[in-house]
């Protein structure tokens, strides 16, 4: 047994020390981590629990709905976890079985903690949708707005039965609102286009060469406070300042008094301290200000990244761990996957959408039926009985496979899950004269070809299915005897 | 009048997608609002120190050698000056406690020096040249002040002093902005001191110092972490995640891999693709006029290929639909599901990416904005002109006769948009 252990100890030991700091680092670069003894206690199912389902829940909930769900109660938050990770497909039903307060289960956790990371980039996805946006920015594309969150409840419940001109008010109304979001968009635009004009040369970052609205704005009013800020800079997060911050001595009084409280507590910060860019306010002041809460934000985000650059190092270690912990693990009876106890309702509108693929598929099947049973027929009775002897089916072979390789390519367009080349997502908005080529960076000019080329689908789209209705309400239009229908120009 | 159940349906969705758009709307309020302060003249309780840079440069003349101590009691002198008057306007409030009209100066007064202090701090920072020109301002400033200070207790100043030098000393010098805040503070109606407008002086902002620190370190970090995300792929880690996923899988004890809610939305968004090219090669191949046998072969071929596809993806959506379906629906207490990824394809999402956009001018600027919400806008429509067709040919169809003012409704509802309708005309035969 001593043998042994001298033997695993050496390995054991260049391990031993790694992985507390590389779970350190995990934990620091997600949002609510808990400590690193929780994941350890965690391997053997120590209770722990809750600690580990709030931060499933941190991580799996939509952002949106932060602030409100901050307040659910655990076992709310326990349900919401388990339905999120069957969504997403986690394989174990022992998640499932777990009990409903919230109690045991931490290795299970564990595991669909490391579920999650082995996945997907999570700690930088998160850090990404948490980050501090300093710059205008502006998505590359609509994926954003089209994937609309869910079934909202529609405040407006039509009671009873509605006259089809209602239905044409709303469609009105919504082309009007529309256009006043267009006209208002291009005001914007021009409004931007000056500020960042006129504050040229102004950033220390070469590459941005100008201020943003968030940036300049700041600047006209560091306080801001409630009253808000542009940009989407953000809204003002709890004022529980780090330990870091705080000098640790009393601040002695001195004549000058708070600009804003008009106390006479305004100490000297200590150089180099983000409480520097308020001297002549108190610290509790200096705190609540807009200036210096976007500064903790930054230096947040930034101890953030450090920490995920940490874990990307040394993430290996982890993922050796998590073997032993599933190890650890008893094996699941096939015959207990018998009825999960909970599942999510997968959103109703991804039924829907099934639903009008799989009706345009079969009108197309249709369409397609009926266009080769012509087309057959009329080759048949072309070419009829006449074999055409060797040469004839020899190219009739060539053909075919012509058109099986076309149809393959055509089948791989589809099927083959479009690249990371297309940039998505919000970018930052720079204002640049120079022709000189980007490299790295994205070009307006390539963003407005690729919106082109959907606009074009889009709207040929629009412009068949419209055709479609068109030709149904001729039939329909057919039945009715004794009438002339004028349709409208085409302007 | 449509039936009820159909009706609740369209107000439904119609009103979701103007509630969608006047969200939209909101938002772009807000930072016009803002976008528009900033053009406009910036406020004096929000004015920066450039003025007081500029400034001092026209009044140089003033500089009376008599009066002028050395230039650091001067620094001290309107460091204490500055305090006395927050004294007094201090004083001011709690004396007139009642008087809410006085609460909104005082605070205007206050805001004038902290702003000023911290705003004015970036500028300064290349601006040494303006200070030496700017003490001519404490000889005003001071004499403006002696009578408000009497009033307050003596033995406070040299601490005062100090404690003003202490704190301040780490930074640059900055007397500048603080004599600018009395002009502002003392008199009540402010003398409107040169305004500041970003188009003029724009170029002479600077941010703080601790703000550009954090701000590159940002940067940095982000390209670092970007830049290590690809390597992931060919090394050792990447082959110790499949494995663990893999071995996630096996203990789970189910057969094969569970489909999750965001993989069906994929694969039918998938689909929905296939179908679209399906019919754009079906519509190439209906309009080629084929010139030889062989053409004509192939152009066969080819349509009876797509259709076998064409079935094939009809029945994987059936396999989806079934799978989708027999899930049983569970109760949950919180009811929203969490939200599918976009279909814009990529395992990252719609998040933030530290590449920048640049762009050369306001057109276009105005040509990519407008493009985008045109692409959103006609993205709505497809699925609008969609749902109202599912809703409405059906009714159209079903009644019989079909009522005229119903079909001409529709007609204007699918085919145009909503935007023309047609006419209907009585073709009497008696008539002519």
């Amino acid at each position: 047994m001593g043998r042994r252990r001298r033997l695993v100890d050496p390995a054991a030991e260049a391990g031993a020390g790694a992985l507390p700091k590389v779970i350190a680092a995990l934990s620091r670069s997600l949002p609510a981590g808990p400590s690193p003894e929780i994941f350890r206690r965690a391997k053997f199912d120590r209770p722990e629990a809750p600690a580990l389902w709030q931060l499933l829940f941190r991580l799996l909930s939509p952002r949106s709905a932060d602030g409100a769900s901050a307040s659910l109660a655990l076992e709310a938050q326990v349900c919401l976890v388990k339905s999120a990770l069957r969504s997403q497909g986690y394989p174990r039903l022992v998640l499932a079985q777990l009990p409903e307060d919230g109690s045991r289960g931490s290795r299970e956790l564990l595991l669909a903690l490391s579920w999650l990371l082995a996945r997907g980039p999570l700690p930088e996805q998160l850090l990404a949708q948490a980050h501090v946006q300093l710059g205008d920015e502006i998505p590359v594309c609509e994926c954003e707005a089209l994937a609309s969150p869910g079934p909202r409840v529609p405040h407006v419940e039509a009671e009873g039965p509605v006259d089809i001109r209602c239905v044409q008010w709303l469609m009105g109304r919504l082309r009007f609102r529309w256009r006043c979001l267009i006209a208002s968009q291009q005001e914007q635009c021009t409004l931007l286009s000056k500020i960042h004009l006129y504050t040229r040369g102004c950033h220390s970052d070469q590459r941005l060469g100008h201020l943003s609205v968030a940036e300049t704005e700041m600047l006209r009013d560091p306080e801001g406070g409630q009253q808000g800020c542009g940009g989407g800079v953000g809204q003002s997060l709890d004022l529980a300042y780090p330990k870091s911050l705080h000098s640790g001595q009393v601040p002695e009084a001195s004549g000058m008094m708070c600009g804003w409280c008009a106390c006479g507590w305004v100490s000297a910060h200590p150089p180099g301290s983000l409480l520097e860019m308020q001297p002549s306010l108190c610290t509790s002041c200096a705190l609540g200000c807009f200036a210096f809460q976007l500064l903790r934000r930054l230096e947040r985000e930034n101890t953030g990244l450090e920490a995920a650059l940490e874990w990307r190092r040394g993430e290996l270690v982890f993922w050796r761990w998590m073997d032993t912990v599933l190890g650890a693990c008893p094996p699941e009876a096939p015959a207990a996957a018998t009825q999960p106890t909970f599942l999510p309702r997968i959103a109703e509108r991804g039924l829907g959408r099934l639903e009008l693929a799989a009706r345009e598929l079969r009108a197309l099947q249709e369409e397609l039926c009926e266009a080769t049973g012509r087309r057959r027929a009329a080759w048949e009775a072309r070419v009829g009985g006449q074999g055409r002897g060797p040469q004839w089916s020899s190219a009739r072979q060539a053909l075919q496979k012509a058109v099986e390789q076309e149809l393959a390519a055509l089948r791989w367009a589809w099927e083959q899950d479009r690249g990371p080349a297309r940039p998505h997502g919000p970018h930052r908005l720079v204002r640049c004269e120079d022709e000189a080529p980007g490299g790295q960076h994205l070009r307006a000019a390539e963003v407005i070809q690729a919106l082109r080329s959907q606009e074009a689908c889009l709207e040929a789209a629009l412009r068949r299915l419209q055709g479609q209705c068109r030709q149904e309400l001729a039939r329909l239009a057919g039945a009715l005897p004794g009438l002339i229908w004028i349709l409208p120009p085409r302007c | 009048m449509l039936p009820a159940d159909c009706s609740r349906r369209l107000v439904a969705e119609l009103q979701g997608a103007l509630d969608a758009c006047a969200e939209r709307q909101l938002q772009l309020e807000q930072s016009l609002r803002v976008s528009r302060r900033l053009l406009r003249t910036w406020e004096p309780a929000g004015t920066l120190a450039p003025e007081a840079r500029l400034e001092p440069e026209t009044k140089e003349e003033d500089h009376s050698p008599a009066c002028t101590p050395g230039p650091q009691d001067l620094k001290e002198l309107e460091l204490l000056t500055q305090a006395l008057k927050k004294a007094v306007l201090a004083r001011k409030v709690t004396s007139k406690a009642g008087e809410r009209a006085k609460a909104p100066s005082l605070k205007s007064g206050s805001f004038a020096t902290s702003p000023g202090m911290t705003a004015s701090t970036p500028s300064w920072a290349p601006g040494q040249a303006g200070s030496c020109a700017s003490e001519a301002k404490p000889t005003r400033g001071i004499r403006q002040t002696t009578v408000p200070a009497k009033g307050h207790p003596e033995r406070r100043l040299p601490s005062a002093g100090n404690r003003a030098r202490v704190g301040v000393g780490a930074r640059a010098t900055r007397p500048g902005p603080g004599l600018r805040d009395q002009h502002v503070a003392l008199s009540a109606a402010p003398e409107a001191p040169e305004s500041f407008t970003l188009k003029e002086k724009g170029s002479l902002l600077q941010l703080p110092t601790a703000f550009r620190k954090a701000a590159s370190q940002n940067s940095r970090l982000w390209a670092q972490l970007t830049s290590a995300q690809p390597r992931d792929s060919t090394n050792a880690t990447a082959a110790a995640k499949t494995y663990f996923l893999q071995q996630m899988q096996t203990a789970s004890g189910r057969p094969g891999p569970v489909l999750s809610a965001a993989e069906v939305e994929a694969e039918v968004g998938r689909l929905q693709e296939a179908c679209s090219l399906l019919r754009l090669h079906m519509k190439e191949e209906l309009s080629a006029a084929p010139t030889d046998w062989t053409q004509e072969y192939r152009c066969l071929l080819t349509l009876e290929g797509l259709q076998a596809i064409a079935g094939q993806c009809l029945h994987r959506l059936q396999e989806l639909h079934a799978a989708l379906a027999e899930q049983p629906v569970a109760p949950c207490p919180v009811g929203r599901p969490s939200r599918a990824p976009p279909p814009c394809g990529g395992g990252a999402g719609p998040f933030w990416s530290p590449q920048l956009l640049l762009y050369s001018s306001t057109q276009e600027l105005q040509t990519l904005a407008a493009l985008r919400l045109r692409v959103a806008m006609l993205d709505q429509q497809v699925h609008l002109e969609k749902v109202l067709m599912a809703e409405l040919l059906p009714l159209v169809s079903s009644q019989e006769p079909p009522s005229l003012a119903l079909c001409r409704a529709v007609h204007s509802l699918l085919c145009e948009g909503g935007e023309r309708f047609l006419t209907v005309l009585h073709d009497d035969p008696a008539d002519s």
